[in-house]
């Protein structure tokens, strides 16, 4: 029998990189919510386990949900790093929130599995989260990969697009990933064509390592840290150095790795069904 | 303006000689107390009312304190482009809210072979400037957090918050509205480019409260309130919170705002207050603005 335990060894047993799961601080690869002796009825992979998410996993008979982020709105740090990100809410918090409750009781009563598979997946020779990415934006046509490395190794984050103004790339990128929060830092007529795509949270380190490559002229990520990579690259464009930034949000920058991520399950689960379900953008904007 | 102005005469024999260069040299020459980034930040010291804590971010992070100054900015951050614009004022003290650095403790051991860092310092180094970061004992400031006197002037809000001593805990009851009619409000008097919004448009809303940046700050805070605001916070945090909230039937709404959003207008109040004890030199606010523009 397919159990929670069961899945997770056989994903342990395929992932291909030595499985982590001792991180010093905050949650680890592995079952965040429910029995490890529940029988898998059915698999969801989605960035982050929403409340609608849950919903529908339950409604198409599916009980296990692989993800990213967490449910209860953190990523269980005890302290904030760089102070970034909130400090995990005690129990006695979330037992008393209205919301958690409510999500609490929904993932009890249907008897939800929930794994979470970040670290270990992230690790793969093959960063299945940027091919995800590059395949949403049909991309695979512009990329320009170091041949030394494995064409999705997570170094491969260049390339050369047809030349276009900063402000129609995002508009593109918009479109094409159906979302409407797009933050750009940057001149809108900038003319842009070497671009490197990142996903999740960038940091002043991945860019300057990102900046090494001569000519960049823009950087695509998830999300960024106000005093940190943001000012960065707000002074990149005033010095000259380069033309943008362009942050397509962590949703919407991760959420078509979940694909990949459901593809992959399928070659090593044939068992029960499995389905990737992109949890959407949480935003709208004033137009 | 606090300077004091020039005479006719000894503009033209300063003009004569030679030595008016600039405004900045002109600055130097007017100002007989030679005042010095250091003095001012004794002033503020002994104006902020708490107790001056250790450790503190507020500290000197480039420049020398000792100079004579030639007038002051106050910002939310010290970008490349503001110390541009502050040098251009004529003003080579800069109050930043925010770091310089591109980090919270604006450590610099890692960006010794940075081009960028190197850039930003030789500009600074360059038009002598000095940058303080005030950012701790503003928000510590009694009677008031500097910070919030400031946003609830911006938004014309004083007489809507409601009484709590809790700083993290800071709400208003505002005249009803939609929450799209608030958002749009809040953009044109925050002057906003890259607002985000969680929540139904025609949700009608009157309560509103702060969320600071982390969740752990929203959590307590949203069975008091319609709409919560963000100033920067993460996203796996109060968006997803929110959209679970309505996904369970409550009527909650969330402003996500950058984080200048929520304590620019803090530093323009702190340009007020630094009037009261610093006469000798011009003090202007200047904003550094949204750093983001959103296409639509």
């Amino acid at each position: 029998m397919l159990t929670g335990q069961v899945l997770l060894d056989r994903i342990q047993k395929n992932v291909g990189v030595p499985w982590q799961s001792q991180r010093s601080d905050g949650f680890s690869d592995g079952i965040l919510h429910g029995s490890a002796d529940t029988a898998v009825t059915g698999i969801v992979t989605t960035f982050t386990p929403t409340l609608e998410v849950l919903r529908g996993a339950v409604a198409s008979r599916k009980n296990t949900i692989i993800c990213r982020e967490a449910p209860f709105y953190s990523r269980g740090e005890r302290a904030p790093l760089f102070w970034r990100n909130s400090p995990a809410p005690p129990k006695e918090m979330t037992d008393n929130d209205p919301v958690c409750r409510a999500k609490q009781d929904f993932i009890t009563q249907n008897n939800l599995v929930i794994i979470r598979l970040v670290e270990n997946w992230d690790a793969r020779r093959s960063d299945g989260q940027l091919r995800g990415l590059v395949r949403a934006l049909s991309w695979e046509k512009f990329h320009v990969p170091a041949k030394s490395l494995d064409e999705y190794d997570p170094r491969n984050v260049y390339f050369q697009l047809r030349k276009n103004s900063l402000g129609r790339l995002a508009q593109d990128l918009q479109t094409k990933l159906k979302i409407h929060g797009v933050r750009v830092i940057g001149d809108a007529v900038s003319s842009v064509s070497n671009v490197a795509l990142t996903h999740g949270l960038l940091l002043v380190a991945d860019s300057e390592r990102m900046l090494r490559e001569q000519g960049l002229d823009v950087v695509i990520a998830g999300d960024a840290v106000e005093w940190e990579a943001v000012p960065y690259f707000a002074d990149l464009v005033t010095a000259g150095k380069v033309k943008g930034l362009i942050l397509i949000g962590q949703q919407a920058s991760e959420e078509p790795g979940g694909g990949e991520m459901a593809a992959w399950l399928k070659s090593f689960i044939s068992e029960v069904p499995i389905e990737w379900v992109p949890a959407g953008e949480p935003f709208w904007v004033l137009s | 303006m606090n300077q004091t102005p020039l005479s006719r005469r000894r503009f033209c024999q300063l003009a004569s000689s030679g030595l008016l260069l600039g405004p900045s040299l002109m600055r130097g020459q007017s100002s007989p107390t030679r005042l010095t980034a250091r003095e001012v930040v004794e002033r503020i010291r002994k104006n902020v009312g708490v107790p001056w804590r250790t450790p503190t971010a507020d500290e000197f992070k480039i420049g020398d304190p000792d100079a004579p100054i030639t007038g002051i900015t106050t910002t939310f951050m010290s970008t490349l482009d503001l110390l541009e614009r502050s040098a251009a004022a004529g003003n080579n003290f800069v109050i930043t809210h925010e770091p310089t650095f591109w980090s919270a403790a604006d450590v610099v051991s890692d960006l010794r072979d940075d081009s960028l860092y190197r850039h930003k310092v030789n500009f600074i180094e360059k038009h002598k400037m000095v940058v303080w970061r005030f950012h701790d004992h503003w928000h510590a400031r009694r009677p008031s957090d500097g910070i919030f006197a400031g946003w609830n002037r911006a938004m014309g809000w004083e007489d809507y918050r409601v009484k709590s001593d809790n700083p993290f805990s800071i709400q208003y009851v505002i005249p009803e509205t939609s929450f799209e009619e608030l958002a749009r409000d809040m953009q044109k008097k925050l002057k906003l480019r890259s607002m985000r919004l969680v929540g139904d448009p025609k949700l009608r809303v009157s309560r509103v409260g702060n969320g600071g940046h982390y969740i752990l700050q929203c959590m307590p805070q949203l069975p008091k309130v319609d709409v919560l605001l963000v100033f920067e916070g993460r996203e796996w945090e109060a968006p997803e919170y929110i959209r679970d909230a309505i996904a369970a039937g409550e009527k909650k709404a969330l402003i996500q705002l950058p984080h200048q959003g929520g304590e620019e207008a803090g530093m323009d109040e702190c340009a007020r207050w630094l009037q009261a004890f610093v006469s000798e030199v011009p003090i202007k606010f200047i904003p550094s603005g949204d750093p983001f523009w959103i296409p639509i």
